[in-house]
């Protein structure tokens, strides 16, 4: 142990629980120091080739990794000219703005604020009001955005303030019932005592497009196609919010919220300003998500009620947990997987390709290269092969149901899994309720057993796939994200890329 | 005077299923200190799988059985249904993450939430579903009933309300007078002691989700006999169990009941009153206020932490 | 502190998006070649909430689509495939713009069936007409789309049902000419009911009869206390929900607490298998096609393959909005000699098509002086004692 401290201040306390870590001496645990454990340099990492690569990409400046991805991210309307792609684009940047946001608030400030999206809207709709027909008020962009961006973070403050005092799940309650009511104003809002405010569940149109520099940049280009002027503006901004977040992450003010949450009482008898520390975080993540909320706006010209539901929250969330809370470059990544998952799950064809990739890297990822995965993989075939003969010979019919576009795949899963040309009523809840009774099970053996019972599991999970989820995306998509939170807090909490942290209750 | 006795009416049906609700998540929170954002999935479950037994004993323009028993057996298949479903999120989604930071299972409960919702709405689509009790019987559950002045009291409600009441005497004398009640109360003061006293936390855990699902699913079909249900009716209703938990005292049980028929009531008064439109919001207001002034509610005791 | 598997398992994961994303941007090449040729695959998208609280009504459509896909295409020596974008309405209309923006780059998508919501029209609308893309909904009736100082929609978007500007007051009309002296209006905090409600209720103000107007949340399954505000004394509720059962349950609730008011539900509380507490009246823009003769084939013959649904309103006009676009491309292809050179050429047949024996009934056109249909009318139904709709006005 470097540092020189005292062992009687690493050792446990007496009766202390013991965190259950799989690492090594110095990973935290519950009556040891996290300081301490976190800065001692010893570190366990692979062997070998992979072992030596991680190194060396440990030692990549945090600047060379955000160029590269910025250049990459560049890179797409070049590569594509398809008013779509870059569509998406731009959708994905705008939802790393808000990850960038929501981590601010739940990473480093620990508050679970589940009305972050309503600032999301706040956002909007203040730009709506101040550079559009509604009010005739039109602001040039370099002046409404600011002003936008200072309303979010005062609004941030005031809905702060009355959480100083609450916990953690009081806290989520209180922020769920502000975006209630951001959600019921904003629908009626074209009564309020009389006036028009919000345009209810109309919204408001004719929102001015972005102007820079004088000159205003058109939504769309000729033939209708997707201008990516608005992409690179919101990729600029996303460094530039990036950029100055991560100053303030290694500030006097990120010191202070990253000891506010390892242990807030600590921090409080030590003399953290507790409430004002977390009004800050509360203020910053509604600034950010309220400039997202601008150009949002600003592309379509116009802004509704409709837009800022329950569902896209959960969707952010699921960006800032999976890439793991607290790690900036690991919400942007979060930020960009479910991007393109949730676009890829709106065309059947992708759906199929991006299922079948994502059951090949997950058995590959819990079994690594082994005998157990071409047992796996092998068995799955030849089980989907016998089972799509017996049920071809037993009646044509069940297998002939068409697998449709997708060139090569689709094919495959034509061949492969039984496609029914007529669903009967009960197949599609009984084979699902089916596939998650099993998929349960499934946790519960391990060994041999496991491998045997996965491979029929497999092979149903496929058959649920095509005949029953790929059809319908959008109930797909919320459930495939719910399992995702469901299994990351289990398994895997820190996310992909980030830091673990032990809570000291 | 009438228009107050018909709110009022309204208000006691609303929040009799609103206790209910809320009682679940009361139970749950006393022992888990465990929002269960899944609650009010489960009792949109609850209200499908009346729908199901319904249709299966022949509906009601074709029950197989008399209308008393009809309308028993799917409430009882939809406590059993719940019940199960409620054991199974236990087991899977919160029991991982027990003794994990506050945070993890309240994210797991969002995530199942979700995933019980859009399942259904995957496997039965978005459209409203109707008990259609309007032609059992030829329409004996609304026209039967007894006159309070110019208001009619049909059966269907006098049924929900009743019911409710009973379950909820019946879950009361259960958390009072029994073993099982005692240490579940135990559980919910001191979790480590009551392991100490020998107390299987597990099982009473377990015993708790049932209760509450159960609760839940009993709920769900009482709301149903009246309203027509769809796939994503839990993240609102729970919300609204959640917040007559809450205004009622989370953790207690008369709380919960309590805090039910006060939003029931506020519901009611405000939409009849004050304005429709805003009637949404004045409860949202409602509920901060507590949230932010009282946040043990009316009959709950204020939590001092000890450091 | 370590984060031993996170950079490489953050490699791996992005490899394997990159590559399944890789995958899917090639099915949505663009086609290289301008002109389209029309022995070529020709594909129409419908654009419609298919999953989410309205999937109802994108299902109904979509179901009638591919059934005029299947059985007209032929007609036109066309070889068409019928491609989906779901616009679920919990995503709003941004929604509606990325799936635009998605069959604007398909150069073989030639003509366009929606959006079916008015909200997801005026989204939409702009970046289809830059494109030159027919758009022709089967159900977006806002009157401010085609209509009013500032429209919303595009001279490239069409409809074959007629806006709320002709139901509102039809239906308020009626209500009149029944005696309605006292009047109760609903609105679900969304586009179409305010839209008809406002509609029907500005009619109703001028000629004198006392009007209450409630708005109540979209979310709303329960109205006991809207329909203790009822006045005893009002004759009519206008109920303009898009869901049957909404109908259906406010009526008896009505009847419960002892109201004489009648329900009288718009277009899209049309379904006799919901909706059917007699004495209530629906409206419709189309009476009831099963007495067309010309269409009780193309009726029996959609029935065979979607056993399982009941007739309703929604999806016949997708089926008319089906037929026009074939016309329309037919019409275009044969004006380029067997090549479509631009997808505006669809855009500028699209006006002048008229259908004989609509399945709505009688001849379609498009009026001349917007882009909704020629003399369209609205027909009230009365539901009888049996539960059956009877056209009364």
């Amino acid at each position: 142990m470097s540092g020189g401290y005292d062992d009687e201040l690493t050792r446990p306390l007496e009766g202390a629980l013991e965190a259950s870590t799989s690492e090594g001496p110095t990973s935290p645990a519950v009556g040891r120091d996290e300081w301490v454990a976190r800065h001692g340099d010893n570190r366990t990492g692979r062997g070998g080739r992979i072992g030596k690569l991680e190194e060396r990409l440990r030692v990549v400046p945090w600047w060379a990794w955000l160029a590269t991805f910025v250049a990459l991210f560049c890179l797409v309307p070049v590569v594509s000219d398809s008013g779509y792609v870059r569509r998406v684009a731009f959708d994905i940047a705008i939802y790393m703005l808000l990850a960038l946001g929501l981590n601010v608030v739940v990473g480093w400030g620990g508050l679970l604020d589940l009305g972050y999206i309503a600032f999301f809207g706040i956002g909007a709709y203040a730009y709506a009001l101040l550079s559009s027909d509604h009010y005739g008020v039109h602001l040039p962009s370099f002046v409404s955005i600011p002003l936008v961006v200072v309303i979010g973070a005062t609004v941030g403050f005031l809905v702060g303030l009355p959480s100083r005092r609450l916990t953690g799940d009081y806290l989520a309650i209180v922020t769920l019932f502000f975006l209630q009511l951001f959600l019921t104003v904003t629908t009626n809002g074209d009564d309020l005592f009389g006036h028009n405010v919000t345009g209810g569940a109309n919204g408001i149109l004719n929102a001015d497009p972005l102007s820079l520099f004088g000159h205003e940049l058109p939504p769309t280009l000729e033939g209708g196609l997707f201008n990516p002027a608005y992409m690179y503006v919101v990729l600029a901004v996303f460094v530039v919010v990036y950029v100055a977040l991560r100053f303030v992450n290694l500030s006097r003010t990120g010191r202070a919220w990253r000891s506010l949450r390892e242990d807030p009482l600590a921090a409080e008898v030590m003399g953290m300003p507790v409430n004002s520390l977390k009004l800050m975080s509360f203020a910053f993540g509604a600034a950010i998500a309220a400039l997202s909320g601008t150009f949002v706006t600003a592309l379509s010209g116009s802004v509704f009620p409709l837009s800022f539901s329950f569902g896209i929250l959960i969707i952010i969330y699921t960006m800032v947990i999976l890439g793991g809370s607290g790690s900036q470059p690991g919400v942007v990544l979060g930020a960009v997987l479910i991007g393109i998952l949730l676009e890829l799950l709106r065309d059947p064809g992708d759906s199929r390709v991006l299922f079948y990739s994502a059951i090949l890297v997950g058995v590959v990822a819990i079994y690594r290269f082994s005998v157990r995965l071409a047992v796996i993989v092998g068995g799955t075939l030849v089980f989907g092969i016998v089972v799509h003969s017996i049920a071809g010979a037993i009646d044509n019919g069940w297998v002939n149901g068409s697998g449709g576009e997708g060139g090569g795949v689709a094919d495959f899963a034509a061949n492969w899994v039984i496609v029914p040309v007529q669903l009967a009523d009960w197949v599609a809840p009984v084979s699902y309720c089916l596939l998650v009774a099993l998929a349960l099970v499934l946790t519960l053996v391990h060994g041999w057993a496991r491998i045997a019972l996965l491979i029929p599991v497999l092979y149903l999970a496929a058959f649920v796939w095509e005949n029953v989820m790929i059809s319908q995306p959008e109930p797909t998509r919320y459930i495939i994200l719910g399992v995702i939170l469901i299994g990351l807090m289990i398994f895997r909490p820190t996310g992909i890329l980030g830091e673990k942290r032990v809570e000291i209750i | 005077m009438d228009t107050f006795i018909q709110l009022t009416l309204n208000g006691l049906t609303l929040g009799s299923v609103y206790a209910l609700i809320a009682l679940g998540y009361s139970l749950v929170y006393g022992i888990l200190k465990l929002l269960n954002f899944a609650h009010g999935d489960v009792f949109m479950v609850g209200t499908f799988i009346g729908f199901g037994a319904l249709q299966l004993l022949g509906g009601t323009t074709n029950p197989v059985v008399p209308a008393w028993a009809l309308l028993a057996l799917i409430t009882l298949a939809a406590m059993a249904g719940c019940a199960v479903l409620g054991v199974v999120i236990e087991r899977f989604a919160y029991r991982p993450l027990r003794d994990a930071p506050r945070i993890a299972p309240l994210i797991s409960a969002l995530g199942v939430s979700f995933f019980i919702a859009y399942s259904m709405q995957l496997l039965f689509g978005s459209e409203l579903r109707s008990y259609d009790m309007f032609s059992l019987s030829g329409g004996a559950l609304y026209t039967d009933g007894f006159d309070i002045g110019n208001v009619r009291v049909p059966m269907i409600r006098i049924i929900t309300i009743l019911a409710a009441f009973v379950m909820m005497i019946l879950l009361w004398l259960l958390v009072t007078r029994t073993r099982v009640g005692k240490a579940m109360r135990a559980t919910s003061f001191d979790r480590e002691a009551a392991a100490m006293m020998g107390i299987d936390i597990d099982k009473v855990i377990v015993f708790a989700f049932v209760l509450g699902s159960a609760l839940a699913g009993a709920a769900g079909v009482l709301f149903a006999l009246r309203i027509p249900t769809y796939a994503t009716i839990g993240f609102l209703i729970g919300l609204k169990g959640f917040t007559a938990a809450v205004i009622g005292g989370i953790g207690s049980i008369p709380g919960a009941m309590a805090g039910g028929l006060v939003l029931g009531f506020a519901e009611s008064y405000a939409q009849g009153y004050i304005s429709t439109r805003w009637s949404d919001l004045l409860v949202f207001i409602l509920l901060i206020l507590f949230l932010v002034f009282r946040p043990q509610g009316i009959l709950g005791k204020a939590d001092i932490r000890k450091v | 502190m370590k984060r031993r598997g996170g950079i490489m398992l953050a490699s791996a994961v992005t490899v394997a998006a990159s590559l399944a994303s890789t995958a899917g941007a090639g099915s949505n090449a663009v086609a290289s070649s301008q002109a389209i040729n029309c022995n070529s695959k020709l594909k129409i998208a419908i654009v419609a909430p298919f999953t989410g609280g309205a999937g109802f009504l994108g299902n109904e459509q979509l179901s009638w689509a591919k059934y005029a896909v299947k059985t007209l295409s032929s007609k036109y020596g066309l070889k068409i495939k019928l491609v989906t974008g779901d616009t679920p309405v919990e995503q709003g209309p941004a929604i509606a713009q990325t799936i635009a923006q998605k069959f604007i780059a398909d150069k073989t998508v030639v003509a366009v069936l929606g959006p079916s919501t008015s909200g997801n029209v005026a989204a939409s609308s702009q970046a289809f007409f830059q494109a030159g893309l027919a758009h022709i909904s089967p159900s977006a009736t806002r009157t401010s789309l085609t209509k009013g100082a500032s429209k919303e929609a595009t001279s490239a978007f069409f409809r074959v049902v007629p806006g709320d500007y002709i139901q509102g007051p039809t239906d308020a009309n009626f209500m009149i000419k029944q005696g309605a002296k006292n009047v109760v209006l609903f609105d679900f905090q969304e586009p179409y009911s305010q839209g008809l409600a406002s509609a029907a209720e500005t009619v109703l103000k001028a000629k004198g009869v006392t009007t209450t107007r409630q708005s109540v949340a979209n979310t709303v399954t329960d109205f006991s206390s809207f329909v203790t505000k009822v006045p005893s004394s009002a004759d009519f509720v206008f109920f303009p929900t898009q869901k049957p059962a909404d109908a259906q349950n406010f009526a008896q609730q009505l009847l419960e607490q002892g109201k004489k008011a009648k329900v009288f539900g718009g277009d899209g509380s049309n379904d006799a298998s919901a909706f059917k507490v007699p004495g209530s009246f629906v409206s419709n823009f189309a009476p009831d096609i099963s007495g067309f003769a010309y269409n009780k084939s193309i009726i029996a013959g959609w029935q065979k393959d979607n056993p399982k649904d009941t007739l309703g309103s929604f999806g016949p006009p997708a089926y008319l909005s089906t037929q026009v676009a074939l016309n329309a491309i037919k019409k275009a292809c044969d004006a380029g000699k067997g090549q479509i050179k631009d997808r505006r050429d669809v855009v500028r047949n699209v006006k002048k098509i008229v259908v004989k024996n609509s399945i709505l009934g009688g001849d379609f056109r498009f009026s001349t002086k917007s882009n909704d249909p020629l003399n369209a009318k609205f027909y009230i139904f009365q539901i009888q004692s049996n539960g059956s709709y009877k056209l009364v006005g």
